[in-house]
């Protein structure tokens, strides 16, 4: 049925779906709408689940990851100062392979104060072991979250969908909510394959010495290589049912293009605009969206990638000090390729602390790509007031 | 990836994989020792471990194991002076367990049930002169080592001082009947109306495998004065057994009784109990005075007179009918041998003390009439060695004929070694004694014990040494303060009767919480608390139920369970390391 | 009785194995242990970062027969909470879930997760051992670390300026339905707290003091000793809290001087006679504003 709402409500209404059992969460603006209609559903029994109304962020992920160690299906939310307070327990909940899904809004992180969107929240936490997910519509974050689910159980690792604030949490959009006896059939209740149980009462997380250490780090590095391969089977299962999938990543009008840009989250849609306005006049130019920050789909992009001359990628995020986090990303997923295989990486810091990425400001990145003969030493930053 | 390392860190074992045990330096033992009481008991009596016994509500082994030791608990519950109430530890904290009438309690209880067993006879014969306490020890106890045994007795009934210098309102004497019936169902002979020497020559003897000599001290010292053979001085040994065998004599109001022991004290309240105002004089202080305190203070509150620091000096007679006493005032000097202050008048300081009754009780001798010829003698004691060998062969003496305080619990415990040492010498076939005397006393000071001869405790003990349990070795922490149940006597217009027992005793009950108060010093009364402070959990029961294994494989030495034993029945040693 | 008879009082069966890695002499073992064998098998135990993070044994060991969580310093309220509300979506409501955090873990650094899940009043024991400074990093200060004692960051020279933080009043606040304090000296009133406890639904708080022999530097032998007189001198009351308001005492406190406890333990070695007076004073002044809560909520 589809039902018009905004993209925090999809958040909502994929938990829901979801059948998560424990959800805990702290208000953060622009997430708080999630947890605001989780609540409404817990408390007038759409969702059968216990909320537990924490008072940090950090005990948020702290009582998703004693839920999860439990057995159960955890859910929490936050944004950008919440999501850095949660840091510590973002490794505790990967590393003890727990599959807790978070969702995250773009959020820019103060100071100066700001609620607006840019991904530096997520990608600061880019080593903690979380899958990451970014979403381009309010459709792709309902789906996305129930997919999100299934991930993290099937690979044991926990799951951050990402929606940018406001672009997408705020911002209505048709949305086909499934069935519940859809979605129930597509992710069944949660077995977990260890947890705290009396009957078999196990120590988890106690002591590791250096000569097992790296083993376990090896089987996490082994779930994410394999969480590629299970979202596209997840997708096509999803697909079946829904009719709609999104990929790891989202090769667009790529074909033949010498230029391609290289978009996550709700820029790709502008981007598209850009791309068609481009190709109706005769420019070679396409997209390129990211879903799937980790695990990093490299072999994808390779592919893709390998037979434009020039990628040009749209960073909403910056590492102080080196570059857009996807442009570096990029280059090095690109390096080994043959010579002459390898395309240009060009760079763009754009849109940070909710700036908007308009077509103008996508059609001038593509332009100043053109005339470029080769990438400047340092990613380019686009749309700023010298 | 290696065999088996799982995703997470997630536990497959537990931690008895690893031997901590390896980090000690020092590691605690369980080391039994001795209790203070059962070194301070003359008679040998393991009484912490009849405590415990008690206490577990098992009242009938506690009576057994008593009964090993003791053959008359009845009798020693109601008159024995009790040191092992002044050793007990728990004194220094909120008084001694009443152990006396813990004891009475069960020596009551014995009289109900049956006789102890005895071992397979022996074949050997042993006599026994004298039945007073020693003898009736002596008898008793080679009579459950299997020996028959013959006890000749001068006087027409059995008991010796028991009988005759105990008066009834302390000792009834169906008690003490009662307990000499229990010697003699062990089938303990006993001839009354012999005396050796007299009635039976010590040839007619020399069939018996072993004699043992327990004739007793039955003659008063004399004050040494003029006059004391005038009528109304008496000694007072003599006018308690003329009160014993049923006289009741004519004593008038004033009865001076002359002497500050159990004898003087016994002649006084027996004379109150014939209606005298007795004044007992003594020549130290209350301090000094050589009888048992509650003997001394009972006789006061029934209002016997004391002047202490005097002595007589001269029987008054007007007429030849006895008046007084000239009495010397005394003061203490210097130590003597007793390590009591030695009394001398004070010059000039006579006074007069009227008199309708002297009862002299200065002390008693041993006769030597009824003592076998060319018997060592020593200190006007017959010579024995600390087992109580005399001097003659196969000769055995002990009680009052020997050197040692002429007291129930001595003469029991003297009765005892000497059956003990007579068992070892005919068990060893004539060889001389083969007995480790230090090992079978409790402490270094305390009597041996028959239990620890027939090696056949039935209480376990771990690593037991025979060191006695200082206070300080208590962790007092774990008991709180409980008051000593103090006894009351019958009222005291109930006690003016020759035959009314004035000091009932404690009521079961009472006397069990007693048994409850008790700390069991030395030995381990399974409590636990080792086993429930180990931070390691390396103290577990034994399945047998006789204590507490350690396991050294886990036990990293911190010494708690040794620090927080109750009664000192651990120790922290580096042996074995 | 005349003497502690506890055998009847305290089951057998232990939750826990030997070969873990307290300290010889460590309190911390002696409480777990003693709160497992209150609680029974059907107990899930998180443990935030502190000495029992080793005690409870490496990879692949464990400690305890119990399923155990180790979980990051400052988590252990929350976690616990996401323990239990899943167990009981999956709909066991008897298991206990109990948190069990060092002193740092509680009165520092897990205080706000503590405060949140006491003010939901999540059904959970929150239980912390309390060895009155962070021991497993090496014996630094806490909050918990008492007034005048010396820690590798209060030195000698100038020990610890700032009493310890009054962590029974702040649960009190909360008005969790049950707080106690223990101490493993007293096993027996240990035990039934816990049980006690175990039986009431919502937040239960309890604080067990644990003697540290190497932080506290007393012999190993003394830890249960320091743990009974801390409770005589009234440096540590045994009570218990029902809804923050009616205060009871467990039992009769002997009001012993505190200068033998002090003395004991060479934290407090540098103390002067003065200083000693002024602890006594302070311990005084708290006991006396104690008794007259317990007589207010008698009253």
């Amino acid at each position: 049925m589809k039902k018009v709402m905004m993209g925090n409500h999809a958040v909502s209404q994929g938990v829901r779906l979801a059948r998560a059992e424990v959800i805990s969460a702290y208000p953060i603006t622009p997430q708080t709408q999630i947890v605001e209609e989780l609540s409404e559903m817990c408390s007038d029994g759409r969702l059968s689940a216990r909320f537990i109304k924490v008072e940090s962020e950090h005990s948020a992920m702290a009582a998703c990851i004693g839920a999860a160690a439990a057995g159960a299906r955890a859910f929490t939310a936050t944004s950008s100062q919440g999501l850095a307070l949660m840091h510590e327990l973002l490794h505790w909940a990967s590393l003890g392979r727990l599959p807790v899904v978070l969702a995250d809004v773009n959020r820019a992180l103060a100071p100066g104060w700001t609620i607006w969107t840019d991904q530096n929240d997520t990608l600061s936490q880019r080593d903690t072991g979380w899958i990451q997910l970014y979403c381009e519509t309010n459709q792709e974050v309902l789906d996305t979250t129930i997919l999100a689910f299934g991930l993290a159980e099937e690979v044991d690792l926990p799951v951050m969908l990402v929606l940018d604030a406001f672009f997408l949490s705020h911002t209505s959009e048709p949305v086909d909510v499934p069935e519940p006896e859809q979605v129930d059939r597509f992710l069944p209740r949660r077995e977990a394959r260890y947890k705290l149980d009396v009957n078999d009462p196990r120590a988890f997380g106690a002591l590791t010495r250096p000569d097992v250490y790296m083993e376990m780090r090896l089987q996490q590095q082994g779930a994410m290589s394999r969480a590629d391969g299970v979202l596209g089977r997840l997708e096509t299962r999803w697909r079946e049912l829904s009719g709609r999938s999104y990929g790891a990543v989202e090769a667009y009008r790529a074909e033949g293009a010498d230029l391609l840009l290289l978009t996550s989250g709700t820029i790709t849609s502008t981007a598209r605009h850009v791309v068609d306005q481009r190709r109706n006049r005769g420019e070679a130019v396409g997209l390129v969206k990211v879903k799937m920050f980790r695990p990093f789909p490299a072999a994808r992009l390779r592919r893709i990638l390998s037979r434009a001359a020039k990628v040009a990628v749209l960073d909403r995020n910056i590492s102080p000090g080196h570059g857009g986090i996807f442009a570096e990303e990029l280059r090095s997923a690109l390096y080994d390729l043959p010579h002459g295989e390898r395309p240009a990486v060009f760079g763009y810091v754009l849109g940070l602390g909710g700036r908007d990425v308009t077509p103008e400001v996508i059609g001038d990145v593509v332009d100043r790509t053109r005339r470029a003969s080769k990438p400047e030493r340092m990613d380019l930053w686009e749309g700023v007031c010298a | 990836m290696p065999e088996g390392i799982p995703p997470i860190s997630i536990s497959s074992t537990t931690t008895l994989e690893n031997r901590t045990g390896s980090w000690k330096y020092i590691r605690p033992v369980y080391r039994d020792r001795v209790a203070p009481c059962n070194e301070g008991c003359p008679v040998g009596i393991d009484i912490e471990g009849y405590m415990n016994l008690l206490r577990e509500g098992h009242a009938d082994a506690a009576c057994d194991l008593l009964l090993r030791e003791n053959p008359l608990p009845a009798t020693t519950g109601r008159v024995c002076y009790h040191p092992c109430e002044v050793a007990c530890n728990r004194g220094h904290l909120d008084g001694a367990v009443s152990i006396r009438a813990v004891e009475r309690m069960l020596g009551d209880r014995a009289l109900q049930r049956p006789p102890p067993p005895s071992a397979q006879a022996s074949g050997r014969s042993v006599a026994v002169v004298g039945s007073g306490p020693a003898g009736l020890a002596c008898a008793y106890h080679l009579a459950r080592l299997g020996h028959a045994v013959a006890v000749f007795e001068a006087a027409p009934e059995p008991g010796g001082m028991l009988r005759l210098g105990i008066p009834d309102y302390r000792l009834p004497l169906s008690v003490l009947e009662a307990e000499i019936g229990r010697i003699r169902s062990l089938g303990v002979e006993i001839h009354c109306g012999v005396r050796l020497g007299r009635d039976m020559a010590w040839k007619e003897l020399e069939h018996f495998d072993a004699v043992f000599l327990a004739t007793g001290a039955h003659r008063s010292r004399s004050l040494e004065l003029a006059g004391e053979d005038v009528a109304g001085v008496e000694s007072g040994l003599d006018f308690l057994r003329r009160v014993k065998l049923g006289e009741r004599p004519e004593v008038g109001r004033t009865v001076v009784v002359v002497g500050g022991g159990n004898t003087a004290i016994d002649c006084a309240r027996t004379a109150w109990r014939l209606g005298a105002a007795p004044v007992v004089l003594y020549r130290r202080t209350r301090a000094e005075m050589p009888a048992i305190d509650e003997e001394v203070a009972e006789a006061q509150r029934e209002g016997v007179a004391f002047r202490f620091l005097a002595a007589p000096a001269g029987i008054e007679t007007r007429d030849g009918r006895l008046v007084g006493l000239t009495c010397v005032r005394m003061a203490l000097g210097e130590a003597d041998a007793s390590g009591r202050r030695r009394p001398s008048p004070i010059p000039g300081s006579e006074f007069f003390v009227r008199a309708d009754t002297v009862l002299t009780a200065i002390g008693e001798e041993a006769g030597t009439e009824s003592w076998p010829e060319g018997i060592g003698v020593t200190n006007g004691g017959v010579t024995v060695t600390t087992m109580g060998a005399t001097t003659l062969d196969r000769t055995f003496a002990g009680g009052d004929v020997i050197d040692q305080p002429r007291t129930v619990a001595h003469a029991l415990g003297s009765g005892k070694r000497a059956a003990l040492a007579i068992d070892a010498r005919m068990r060893g076939e004539g060889a001389g004694s083969s007995v480790d005397e230090a090992a079978l006393r409790y402490g270094r000071l305390g009597n041996v014990s028959m239990t620890r001869w027939r090696a056949d405790d039935p209480i376990s003990r771990n690593g037991a040494t025979n060191e006695v349990v200082p206070f300080e070795d208590l962790n007092l922490d774990h008991y709180g303060s409980v008051p000593r149940h103090e006894i009351g006597l019958l009222p005291l217009q109930e006690s003016r009767s020759l035959a009314a027992e004035v000091n009932p005793g404690l009521p079961r009950d009472l006397a069990l919480e007693e048994a409850v108060r008790c700390f069991n010093c030395g030995v381990c009364n399974q409590c636990d608390l080792c086993m429930i402070f180990c931070p390691d959990l390396a103290i577990s029961r034994r399945a047998d139920g006789t204590g507490f294994s350690i396991d050294y494989d886990y036990c990293k030495g911190c010494g708690v369970c040794n620090a927080e034993c109750p009664r000192g029945a651990m120790a922290m040693t580096r042996e074995g390391l | 009785m005349s003497q502690t008879m506890i055998r009847d009082a305290i089951p057998a069966a232990d939750l826990m194995t030997s070969g873990h890695l307290a300290c010889p002499g460590c309190g911390a073992a002696v409480a777990m242990r003693l709160v497992l064998k209150a609680l029974g098998p059907r107990t899930i135990v998180t443990l935030p970062a502190c000495c029992w993070s080793i005690i409870a044994g490496p990879y692949p060991q464990s400690s305890l027969r119990v399923p155990l969580f180790h979980t990051a310093f400052e988590t252990g309220g929350a976690v616990a909470s996401g323990i239990k509300a899943a167990l009981e979506m999956r709909g066991d409501t008897e298991t206990t879930v109990m948190a069990w955090a060092g002193d740092g873990g509680t009165f520092d650094i897990g205080l706000q997760a503590l405060s949140g899940a006491a003010e939901r009043d999540e059904d959970i024991i929150y239980t912390c051992y309390d060895n009155e400074a962070y021991m497993n990093t090496g014996i630094q200060r806490s909050s918990s670390t008492p007034w005048g004692a010396w820690t590798t960051t209060t030195p000698g020279n100038h020990p610890k300026t700032h009493p310890k933080k009054d962590i029974m009043a702040i649960l009190a606040a909360h008005r969790v339905p049950y707080a106690a304090t223990a101490s493993v000296a007293y096993p027996v009133d240990l035990m039934e707290k816990v049980k006690k406890a175990r039986g009431i639904r919502g937040t239960r708080f309890l604080h067990i003091l644990s003697p540290c022999p190497p932080g506290w530097k007393c012999a190993d032998e003394d830890s249960i000793r320091l743990a009974r007189l801390a409770v005589q001198a009234r440096i540590f009351p045994l009570v218990e809290v029902e809804h923050g308001e009616t205060w009871r005492l467990s039992m009769e406190h002997a009001g012993s001087p505190v200068e033998p406890y002090l003395r004991m333990q060479g934290r407090f070695r540098h103390l002067a006679d003065e200083q000693i007076s002024q602890i006594q004073a302070d311990v005084d002044a708290r006991w006396r504003a104690l008794e007259r809560r317990v007589a207010a909520s008698a009253g």
